[in-house]
């Protein structure tokens, strides 16, 4: 076999790594391989060479099914979305918990407590 | 001689300057003019052999390495070295696709002469101190030099930098703990150290490149991939370690070097540009050659290993 044909069998895979259970896998960068298993290795290898982690996958990029970067009308959002957020609440609860001489409950302060 | 553009491409081409100048981000897949991506490109290989060639100076430690700690360390940094570069070229091969650029093509450009590498990857490293000296001093001038790279325009390149960064950083503690352990060791330690800045302190000069702005300078800042000049970066350098070269009793050796209290610059005295131009450009340092054969001969006799690692399905009869 000659080297031209095995550089035609090397495709570029995506790695996505678990750093730890209560995280879901994160995309860190992707490694040429000529196969799942040795991507795996060069995954390894080169993007886990210190920190921890409890998983990784490899995806073949050729099967990755992805937007378009050109396509702003996938993401636009027509509308005013405060609604939808804390910040569409937070300032205005915030003003009226102070004339009652309370301070406005964050996740945070039950995170806390 | 640029070649003629096609009314469609002008206008794709002032769309994607318009997307330069609001400082948004270019993906792999966007449009992109030939010019950017060849820039790109040039630079992106240039880094990532860099790191490559730069594994084997102190790769030479790594068996006369004075204790064991010191060359787990050594190794270690060999190792990032090497990932880096494979970072790179995957960064670089996606870029070039459509010019036919493979990690094939990337590599045996190296032994080809048909791409560069810094100078300080063509110089001697002697003595123990300058495994120390390349940890301390090249890699605090690359730290600056690939952290003003951080907010470049190309979006690929800018992720795989934020980690090789952070990696960086490690090798500059690397490098400071063995500078340090000399600069409190004997006097020979000491004369050892001295021995080494004294050999990497031109090179350093020249490693961010001329003062004045080239062609292709002009064209990396119009792009932003990058935004600062070489003598900015220059500057930066003198200002973080002139002093605490200083501060270890050690001494430079420049004598018109001093900080212009006037015009807030290092003045300092201008590196021969010509001869490590021409030593860059036709590999014709001292290790030059010794280090790129070693590249070749890596590159050839591991290609086997690269042929059966492939998938036996798609392996074919011999």
């Amino acid at each position: 076999m000659r080297l031209q044909e095995a550089e035609g069998l090397y495709h570029p895979y995506e790695v996505f790594v678990q750093y730890d259970h209560l995280q879901h896998h994160q995309h860190v960068g992707s490694v040429l391989a000529p196969s799942p298993e040795v991507a795996l290795l060069m995954a390894r290898e080169n993007l886990l060479r210190r920190e921890r982690a409890v998983n990784v996958w490899v995806v073949r990029k050729d099967q990755i099914h992805a937007t378009d970067y050109g396509d702003d009308d996938f993401f636009a959002q027509e509308f005013d979305r405060s609604y939808r957020r804390v910040d569409g609440y937070s300032a205005d609860n915030a003003r009226k918990w102070k004339q009652f001489k309370q301070r406005a409950l964050e996740l945070e302060d039950m995170l806390g407590d | 001689m640029t070649e003629a553009v096609k009314p469609e491409d002008e206008a794709k081409l002032e769309e994607f300057m318009a997307r330069i100048e609001r400082g948004e981000k270019i993906e792999a897949t966007d449009w992109m003019p030939d010019e950017y991506r060849r820039i790109l490109l040039k630079f992106i290989q240039m880094h990532g052999v860099s790191e490559i060639m730069g594994a084997y100076p102190e790769k030479e430690w790594v068996p006369k390495a004075p204790t064991l700690r010191r060359k787990l360390g050594l190794m270690s940094k060999v190792q990032d070295e090497v990932g880096h570069g494979q970072l790179l070229l995957r960064v670089a091969e996606e870029l070039g696709a459509p010019l036919g650029v493979t990690r094939e093509s990337l590599i045996t450009d190296i032994f080809h002469g048909r791409t560069k590498f810094h100078n300080v990857f063509h110089m001697e490293s002697p003595t123990w101190a300058d495994a120390g000296v390349i940890g301390w001093l090249v890699d605090g001038a690359a730290i600056i030099a690939q952290t003003a790279l951080l907010d470049t325009s190309y979006a690929p390149y800018g992720r795989v930098l934020k980690r090789i960064c952070a990696e960086e950083s490690f090798h500059m503690q690397h490098g400071e703990s063995i500078i340090l352990a000399l600069a409190e060791g004997t006097k020979e330690q000491r004369q050892m150290l001295q021995d080494a800045v004294n050999r990497w302190w031109e090179s350093l000069y020249f490693f961010f490149g001329p003062p004045t702005i080239s062609r292709s300078a002009e064209l990396m800042m119009k792009y932003r991939i990058r935004e600062k000049t070489n003598e900015q970066l220059r500057q930066k350098f003198l200002s973080r370690y002139v002093p605490r070269v200083h501060s270890l009793g050690l001494t430079l050796p420049d004598k018109n070097l001093h900080y212009d209290e006037a015009t807030q610059t290092w003045s300092y005295t201008q590196p021969d540009w010509e001869r490590w131009g021409r030593m860059v450009r036709e590999n014709s340092g001292p290790k030059s050659q010794e280090r790129i054969a070693l590249r070749r001969q890596a590159h050839e006799g591991q290609r086997w290993v690269r042929e059966a690692m492939v998938d036996s399905p798609h392996r074919a009869a011999v």
